[in-house]
């Protein structure tokens, strides 16, 4: 019962197949005040929302978006629960109007399942242009439940349908059981009656016996056990015998909704409109096997310079916002007559990392722009279409290519481009694997301290490297589905090529923004964390190297780490390596030129000490053994991605276990793999 | 609802491009039939293939939808040539 304080929400719950609209949907109800997790224990996503209309206040309850509600996967079970709990008040369904007899087949599910149902006739927009047109009232009619009809991009039917959530009449809104059941029953026949008829007794309040009648003869795994363990042993033993005569009841079953959703379809269709199966010009190229991958990389490619254009603008007017700030707060702190540690801790920690931040997040925008939009678009389906045997090698879906070419270029725009993939699971396993690729950073690195080193034999390092790194990425891939594959059989590929749709400009710059700022969020915390104690473990009061905690931190450490073959000038430089990876040359200049005035490896690593490469050789040459700079490089190259990667990183997956877990694996590797190429070097160098 | 198996049902994965089918039966595990039916391809269903070739996943049009599948999964469907 709801309690009666003022209070209390309205728990809505949204729900619709993939590509019908949920999402902007859910934005346009819910603005900024949404809040992404995880369902306790489970992978799946959970998105959860509030808003306020004329005083009254609602949560909203974004469920996954699937096909089906079988028992067949989280995604589903969970929605069920929430839809049969006690959950939920009120659900949405999303129908897409332009595909209608399909993307209804989730009411088909819900028939039966008593909470009240509210259906929004989505894309009236995109239905229109193909000239088909809807009999609104009468669907509503055949329906038994309130039908709006909504272009959710534009935010048109919103009004009505907060009247509608207004008016609180929610009892009434009940799917009509009545034409479905004369399908199931010409389906199975006088056997649908017998085994409602054994039902009866066992409805609830959430589930009629219709509904369990066909979850019965479905051989739903969920309601199977929750059936027999209502029942008799005798009870059941009769039931089952009834069940398993139908030769397959998933079939039949199908049979009867989709049978049940083309004569409706049939009635309030007033006009077909043109067919859609012709493939434009465009689209057949995109998904022809010669060109198909050439455009999709091509396409992803300029995307991904596009967005680092944008992104590094974006970045410039930050930096530029920090440079005055940090005049105005040093400036400040003098006024105050601050200490030394003081000033550092505010402006060159705190004040520092939160512009770092924010410019990570402004960076992040570029791709969001560039990337949301491929995808809203639609092409981006085309993209995992062409690449779904490639990427299947290594247990990605055909998408994962892009986030993994954004990568090349920056860490943390692939990671947070890992939204665009469809499971959670999917998303971990795409950004575990790119963490192996390397960022242009670390090929800025690694190509200098090489062509130091090796001179015209760079190139072969570099060459082993990458065979090092493909090697890497098939081992993780294999320990990973090993890991996150047990037991369930996988499904190919079954996926739907949406119809390209220009995205409405408000809304998509509105979700953007929302994603942004969500990343920003997520992501700030850790980075000022992690600057802040960095900044402290380097603090020298007399600008001095030797005084700084991370100096003593690696005086201790040295002995273990030249077992890896790395100093603790490099240890460190690879450590510091996790705050950026270009920062570790300046790093390692610091480090090197013991003599330098600037003995404070914060500063050379945050505060702009960049690449000097004409004393970086001096210093290199006359400080590291060849097979110290192989053991360094490789530490470096395969090392955990920069921390705001990780940052990130843990803003997707919302679990600091699997984010930390990561960490390690990669970093031990890393170690592994130096003291490995170490060891090897040391018998020719 | 009765369609009788003929000898000449062949699987999806055979199917030509631009040819009209109809699905006969359904092969492969509960999850695989779950899902294929939920996205419309049911016993009756009619579809057009828009693409077959070997190194892509097949690409069919049936209820208003363009579906790419798996080639792996495609021999699980079993479809006879539709003439009207």
């Amino acid at each position: 019962m709801k309690q009666e304080v003022s209070t209390s929400r309205i728990r809505v719950g949204l729900l619709g197949q993939p590509n019908t609209g949920k999402s902007t949907l859910f934005n346009a109800l819910t603005g900024s005040n949404q809040h992404v997790g995880n369902w306790p224990g489970k992978t799946v996503e959970k998105k959860e929302g509030k808003f306020q209309h004329q005083g009254k206040h609602y949560a909203l309850l974004d469920l996954p978006g699937t096909y089906s509600l079988s028992a067949n996967s989280e995604e589903e079970l969970i929605t069920r629960n929430s839809i049969t709990s006690d959950a939920l008040d009120i659900i949405l369904v999303l129908i897409d109007a332009s595909q209608m007899e399909r993307s209804m087949f989730l009411l088909a599910e819900m028939v039966g399942m008593r909470c009240p149902v509210v259906v929004l006739l989505n894309m009236m927009d995109t239905a229109e242009m193909m000239g088909r047109r809807v009999d609104v009232d009468h669907l509503s009619l055949l329906l038994g439940v309130p039908v709006l009809p909504f272009v959710a991009s534009r935010k048109k039917g919103l009004d009505a349908l907060l009247e509608l959530l207004d008016r609180e009449e929610y009892a009434s809104y009940q799917l009509r059981e009545n034409a479905l059941r004369e399908q199931y029953e010409s389906s199975f026949g006088q056997l649908f009656t017998d085994v409602e008829k054994r039902m009866l007794p066992l409805e609830t309040e959430s589930c009629s016996a219709l509904w369990l009648s066909a979850k019965l003869l479905e051989r739903d795994r969920a309601q199977l056990e929750g059936i027999r363990k209502s029942l008799s042993a005798q009870d059941w033993s009769d039931l089952q015998t009834l069940v398993d005569l139908p030769e397959d009841g998933l079939l039949s079953s199908a049979d009867a909704k989709f049978n049940w959703l083309h004569s409706i379809a049939g009635k309030v269709t007033l006009s077909k409109g043109k067919k859609r199966g012709e493939l434009n010009r465009f689209d057949r190229v995109a998904i022809s096997p010669t060109w198909g991958k050439w455009i999709a990389l091509g396409i992803v490619g300029l995307g991904v310079m596009l967005s680092f254009k944008i992104g590094y603008f974006f970045m410039g007017l930050v930096g530029s916002a920090w440079g005055w700030s940090m005049g105005q707060a040093y400036g400040f702190m003098a006024t105050l007559h601050a200490t030394p540690f003081v000033t550092g801790f505010v402006c060159d920690a705190l004040i520092t990392s939160l512009f770092y931040s924010i410019m990570m997040a402004a960076f992040v925008l570029g791709m969001l722009l560039v990337f949301n939009f491929i995808e809203e678009v639609g092409y981006l389906a085309r993209v995992s279409y062409v690449f779904d045997v490639l990427m299947q090698k290594i247990g990605l879906q055909g998408k994962a290519i892009m986030p993994f070419l954004l990568c090349f270029g920056c860490t943390i725009a692939g990671v947070a481009g890992t939204r665009v993939l469809d499971s959670a699971k999917q998303r971990f396993l795409t950004i575990a694997l790119s963490w192996v690729i390397p960022c242009s950073a670390v090929w800025g690195v690694i190509s200098l301290m090489s062509s130091t080193f090796f001179g015209k034999n760079a190139v072969w390092v570099i060459l082993l490297l990458f065979v090092v790194a493909l090697f890497h990425l098939l081992l993780t891939a294999t320990i990973l589905s090993r890991l996150l594959n047990s037991g369930e059989e996988h499904i190919g590929l079954i996926m739907e090529l949406p119809p390209y749709r220009l995205p409405h400009w408000r809304n998509f710059l509105r979700n953007i923004w929302l994603r942004a700022s969500g990343i920003f969020a997520k992501a700030s915390k850790v980075i000022v964390a992690v600057t802040v104690i960095f900044w402290t473990l380097s603090y020298t009061p007399d600008g001095n190297i030797s005084s700084s905690l991370l100096y003593k931190a690696g005086m201790v450490v040295e002995p273990y780490s030249m077992l890896f073959g790395l100093n603790w000038e490099l240890f460190i430089a690879v450590l510091i390596s996790a705050i950026g990876k270009e920062s570790a040359l300046g790093v390692i200049t610091t480090l090197f030129a013991r003599h330098a005035a600037m003995g404070n490896v914060y500063n050379a690593a945050f505060l702009g000490s960049g690449i000097a490469s004409g004393n970086i050789a001096a210093n290199l040459l006359a400080g590291i053994s060849v097979p110290q700079a192989l053991a360094f490089m490789f530490a470096f190259f395969f090392n955990v991605p920069c921390f705001m990667t990780v940052a990130t990183t843990y803003g997707e997956l919302h679990r600091i276990k699997w984010t930390v877990g990561l960490v390690l694996y990669y970093f031990i590797f890393s170690l592994l793999m130096a003291g490995v190429v170490y060891r090897i070097a040391l018998l020719f160098f | 609802m009765d369609i009788n198996y003929y000898s000449q049902d062949i699987s999806l994965a055979q199917g030509e491009s631009g040819k009209k089918y109809t699905v006969m039966a359904l092969k492969g595990d509960k999850r695989f039939v779950s899902r294929i039916t939920s996205v419309g391809l049911t016993i009756g269903a009619v579809l057009i293939v828009l693409q077959n070739v070997r190194q892509l996943p097949l690409l069919i049009y049936s209820r208003d939808t363009k579906l790419a599948i798996d080639r792996g999964e495609a021999n699980n469907i079993l479809v006879e040539t539709n003439l009207e």
